[in-house]
């Protein structure tokens, strides 16, 4: 997230200097008109972004998974129409199915873990004294701040086969024998190794939203609840879940869409060779594409990833088009 | 309701997200320089053969400069596929031999004209087929490897091992002594084999009579779960679980063996003749190693004969995209004349011409490779190959019977079928 805030920025500034002809427009003719049409001006240059950078590539994407699209295709930039064989061929594959199944799982697993875990810490973090707030937020955003291949590497030395601070300190701590312990061998340790790494990386996000949120709840309502004898897990629950709840729709629906899409750190821990059983899918859309040269069929996967994501965001359009009405 | 703010400012966060997602391309170089992708293995191995490179390119063009990238075996392909369908891929590209065929056939490389290149009479015949397709040429050979067993003279002796083993029994029973003498510390291999090296795993099958894949009538057939091929996948599973501590998931350059090696806690290791110097690297290996590192082919299990090793190599090639043809080849030239040739077999390889053979056979630190050399094995001859050992399926054959997680039938099993699939349709 914290790569994006150039952009954001360039976005907001557009926006700005957008806003300075609308007004200007006030003072002509037709002001009526003028008005009715700033929201549209105001638009314009995020539509014009959207449409170039995911709109275009989403299209060339849909176009290519109806086509047999090799590598010898790809040298020709010329790839031939076949329909929906693609498709075909992918919902026939067995380990198609299954690696969807893995996804979704492995999705359903973080989300849970990263939404439970962040809302306790921030909720922790109100009842906190002010120092150790200020020591634990610092924490947070340094984790945040650590980009992605470097997060990876650093627990790619923790869980290390030979050398790793995991094995060692587990093994000092009596736990077990965790020297030379590998904890891919076996897709179970293997995915909780990944599972702890990705809602380690999503956390801080979740909680300080969370609590900037929670600090928005109204006081006299906390107070209300507890005087009419509401015990914490209560006044929780039927004061603080229902008003935050468009705040965590949307948090969820995102951090479906961020585990969902898994690669990074996957592809960087297996040294850009994992064994087909971490096939996640945006791994097998990766391999079929650029190690078997089949963009065609890597095209297909990611179309059909890219719908299962919208599924999974329906809430989220909904909660955003609801946000829109109130104002 | 100011939560409701911090939604809209949670979407407006999301549009950033969309609008991140393109990322700045490279810009292309024009004639003042050629770019130029090798592995790593000539940084690490003869960074002295690429300077004598250079160094003559630069006589003969003077405004050139020579852009030298050094790539990973696990990226590199993608990256040229990237720039292949960019117009931007390098000038001049280092591609395995193995990797060859699949770029051949989808028409990826420029054509060469083999008697402009030095020593085009004497290649090594196993690269230079690996280089042409339908009868026409499209790399220069760059450099072979054969793969021996590197190991500690001294840890032998300790342990009682009189001579160098005649037969892979003899190598399992030496194995057995070292790891009685020194195996107490977890972390010592008699043989540091992990579990994803599938280049020694295939040795032990085509030693045994096996292969990897035959063709019969225009139609490849996978031969990893002949009776053959199983009784040497089992001595493999006997070498991984009872002399090796090496990572069961993990391969033979990630860490470097040869750097594994260099540390002590390992006895022998397979490697190609440059891993040799590479494990007495002064600032990542150990010089102190020098008088007690020796050399042997890998013995059969038939006693007194070698076991196959894989013909590892590189072929240069120049992809179609390229603007500075000319150019290309005559860095390619430089790279592969006999001066630069003569480093890379001083590094521990096999040059790309026989008239260096002698060259290694007199050295005695190159001389074991030299003789392992005359058994190789090399892979089914097939456009769609790569996409077996992109698709790792012999890697993961290999991990699963390290990690018992499946028998040694139902691994080679699962691996036939895929290879099969595979080599018939691509994918």
């Amino acid at each position: 997230m914290s790569r994006l805030a150039p952009e954001g920025a360039a976005v907001a500034s557009v926006a700005e200097s957008a806003v300075i002809p609308a007004s200007r427009r006030r003072r002509f003719s037709r002001r009526r008109l003028g008005q009715a049409a700033a929201p549209y001006v105001l638009l314009t240059p995020a539509v014009a972004v959207i449409g170039v950078v995911l709109a275009y590539p989403l299209y060339l994407l849909a176009k290519m998974s109806f086509q047999k699209y090799g590598l010898f295709e790809l040298i020709r930039h010329q790839g031939h129409w076949i329909g929906t064989a693609n498709y075909a061929r992918i919902f026939h594959d067995g380990e198609f199915w299954h690696v969807v199944l893995r996804t979704a799982a492995f999705t359903a697993v973080c989300v849970s873990l990263t939404m439970v875990l962040g809302t306790a810490i921030a909720l922790l973090l109100l009842q906190v004294s002010r120092w150790v707030r200020i020591a634990l937020t610092t924490g947070l955003v340094l984790v945040w701040a650590v980009p992605v291949i470097v997060a990876v590497n650093i627990w790619h030395f923790m869980v290390d086969y030979q050398f790793g601070v995991l094995n060692w300190t587990l093994t000092k701590l009596h736990i077990g024998d965790f020297a030379r312990y590998d904890w891919f061998a076996n897709p179970w340790t293997g995915f909780a190794v990944f599972t702890a790494l990705i809602v380690w990386g999503a956390i801080p996000f979740i909680t300080i939203t969370v609590y900037a949120a929670l600090a928005q709840v109204p006081h006299e309502l906390l107070e209300a609840a507890a005087i009419d004898g509401a015990r914490p897990w209560a006044v929780f629950r039927e004061v603080t879940l229902p008003l935050l709840k468009p705040i965590f729709v949307i948090l969820t629906s995102l951090s479906i869409i961020w585990d969902f899409q898994v690669f990074q750190q996957i592809w960087v821990m297996l040294d850009s060779r994992p064994n087909s059983e971490y096939y996640t899918m945006a791994i097998y859309a990766f391999h079929e594409s650029f190690q078997i040269s089949e963009y065609g069929l890597g095209a297909a996967i990611a179309v059909v990833m890219v719908l299962f994501m919208f599924l999974a965001t329906l809430a989220y359009l909904r909660q955003m088009l609801r946000t829109g009405e109130v104002h | 309701m100011k939560v409701r703010y911090l939604a809209m400012a949670l979407l407006v966060a999301m549009l950033a997200v969309a609008a991140s997602t393109a990322s700045g391309g490279t810009s292309r170089s024009h004639a003042t320089k050629i770019v130029v992708w090798l592995m790593p293995e000539a940084q690490s191995g003869w960074p002295d053969a690429v300077a004598v490179a250079n160094r003559n390119f630069k006589a003969q063009h003077p405004d050139v400069d020579v852009d030298i990238q050094t790539q990973t075996w696990g990226a590199h392909l993608t990256k040229l596929d990237a720039g292949l369908a960019g117009g931007d891929a390098p000038d001049v590209i280092e591609l395995g031999n193995s990797e060859m065929a699949k770029y051949m056939a989808a028409g990826a490389f420029k054509g060469l004209t083999q008697s402009a290149y030095p020593n085009n009479k004497t290649w090594l015949q196993g690269l230079k087929t690996s280089a042409m397709y339908n009868g026409k040429l499209y790399g220069v050979p760059y450099y072979a490897g054969a793969r021996a067993v590197i190991y500690r003279k001294d840890q032998y002796k300790a342990a009682g091992i009189k001579s160098t083993p005649k037969s892979l029994a003899q190598f399992i029973a030496n194995g057995r002594k070292l790891m009685k003498k020194y195996g107490k510390d977890k972390s010592y291999s008699a043989v540091y084999f992990p579990g994803k090296y599938w280049y020694f795993a295939m040795s032990f099958v085509y030693d045994y009579g096996g292969q990897i894949a035959v063709q019969k009538g225009g139609k490849w057939k996978a031969t990893l779960n002949t009776p053959r091929a199983i009784a040497a996948l089992n001595q493999v599973k006997v070498v991984l679980n009872q002399l090796s501590r090496a990572s069961k998931t993990g391969d033979e350059a990630n860490p470097q063996q040869s750097l594994v090696f260099a540390k002590g806690k390992v006895g022998s290791f397979i490697g190609n003749g440059w891993e040799w110097p590479y494990a007495l690297d002064e600032k990542l290996g150990n010089p102190a190693l020098a008088s007690s590192i020796n050399a042997y082919p890998m013995p059969s299990h038939t006693k007194g004969k070698f076991m196959p090793t894989f013909l590892g190599g590189s072929d240069l090639a120049i992809p179609v995209t390229t603007k500075n043809q000319s150019l290309a080849a005559d860095w390619i030239k430089a790279f592969t004349s006999t001066a630069a040739q003569t480093e890379i077999a001083k590094a521990g390889n096999i040059a790309n011409t026989t008239k260096l053979l002698a060259f290694n056979a007199s050295n005695p630190k190159l001389a074991p490779f030299a003789r392992a050399a005359k058994y190789s094995w090399f892979v089914p001859t097939s456009a769609n190959w790569i996409n077996v050992e992109n698709a790792n399926v012999l890697q993961n054959m290999v991990v699963k019977i390290a990690t018992g997680r499946a028998s040694v039938k139902a691994a080679a099993n699962s691996a036939n079928s895929q290879i099969t699939r595979i080599l018939n349709t691509g994918a």
